[in-house]
């Protein structure tokens, strides 16, 4: 019996499934941080505001790449569902930590991919997933940065317009 | 036509030479294309089935399924949803798309 299953698809479903929930967050951070750029640009955030469409851009890539491999594997990409999106945030310190945060969730979510990946035996899942490991460094890094001259140039007196100038920076 | 599962209610078969699957649902036998087996893999596995013991989140304990591009409707009470679950997981296992294909063989 011919192998119709296989000749169609090309990593197991379980691994499928895991994308497809990664396909889903990253479809809420795209959200995320589109509802961080409508709280900076109300907030008088401007140059901050600019960083977050670069980020949420950024992330519905990522999702589309995660996309576009389940279509080239055989599998079945599922539109994300995307709901709960806060648009609350106390200060812009509290919105580039949040941001932080997201990063690290999404960093864990990948690292579990990619071990249970390697449990099923995966290897072309497991090997896909080199680049969000890779591109997690990069996005923890950036923020981290942030966070870093927020800390140095302290939030009293013009102290949150220089933050907001400073983030020009990690745009590019 | 190569029976390659049967469960209680459903039988998968794969048919070689068209390269594609059948389901026979009881009332009638549906040509899947393997697409379509995904397809309906995730339906199945979307319901939830804690809502069919909740009154409030499934009054009547049934499930209307819509398979190969709404060409084919079905409504389902508790036990068939819990059978044709059964059958998508273990219909991959057995057509080797599941990690847990290799503990079936042991
Ligand atoms: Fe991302």
């Amino acid at each position: 019996m011919k192998d119709i299953a296989r000749q169609s698809m090309s990593i197991k479903v379980e691994s499928m499934d895991m994308l497809n929930a990664q396909i889903k967050m990253e479809a809420h951070a795209s959200a995320l941080y589109l509802a961080m750029a409508s709280w900076c640009e109300q907030n008088g955030f401007f140059t901050s505001a600019k960083f977050f469409y670069k980020q949420t851009e950024e992330e519905r890539e990522h999702m589309m790449k995660i996309f576009n491999f389940l279509i080239d594997t055989g599998g079945n990409p599922i539109s994300p569902e995307v709901t709960n999106i806060n648009h609350d945030y106390s200060s812009i310190v509290d919105v580039f930590e949040s941001t932080l945060e997201h990063e690290i969730k999404v960093t864990k979510s990948i690292h579990n991919i990619v071990k249970k990946a390697r449990e099923l035996g995966d290897i072309t899942a497991e090997r896909f997933l080199d680049w969000f490991v890779m591109e997690q460094v990069e996005e923890e890094n950036t923020i981290r940065d942030i966070l870093d001259m927020i800390e140095v140039t302290g939030t009293e007196g013009v102290g949150l317009q220089m933050i907001d100038n400073q983030v020009a920076e990690w745009i590019d | 036509m190569n029976v390659i599962l049967q469960s209680t209610y459903y039988t998968l078969y794969q048919a070689t030479n068209e390269r594609c699957f059948y389901i026979d649902f009881g009332q009638k036998k549906i040509r899947m294309p393997f697409c379509q087996l995904l397809s309906l893999r995730h339906k199945v596995m979307s319901i939830d089935i804690e809502d069919h013991f909740d009154s409030d989140l499934n009054t009547h304990g049934f499930e209307v399924l819509t398979l190969c591009n709404k060409e084919h409707l079905f409504i389902l009470n508790t036990l068939e949803v819990l059978d044709l679950k059964n059958l998508v997981e273990y219909g991959f296992m057995a057509i080797g798309l599941s990690s847990k294909t290799e503990a079936l063989n042991l």
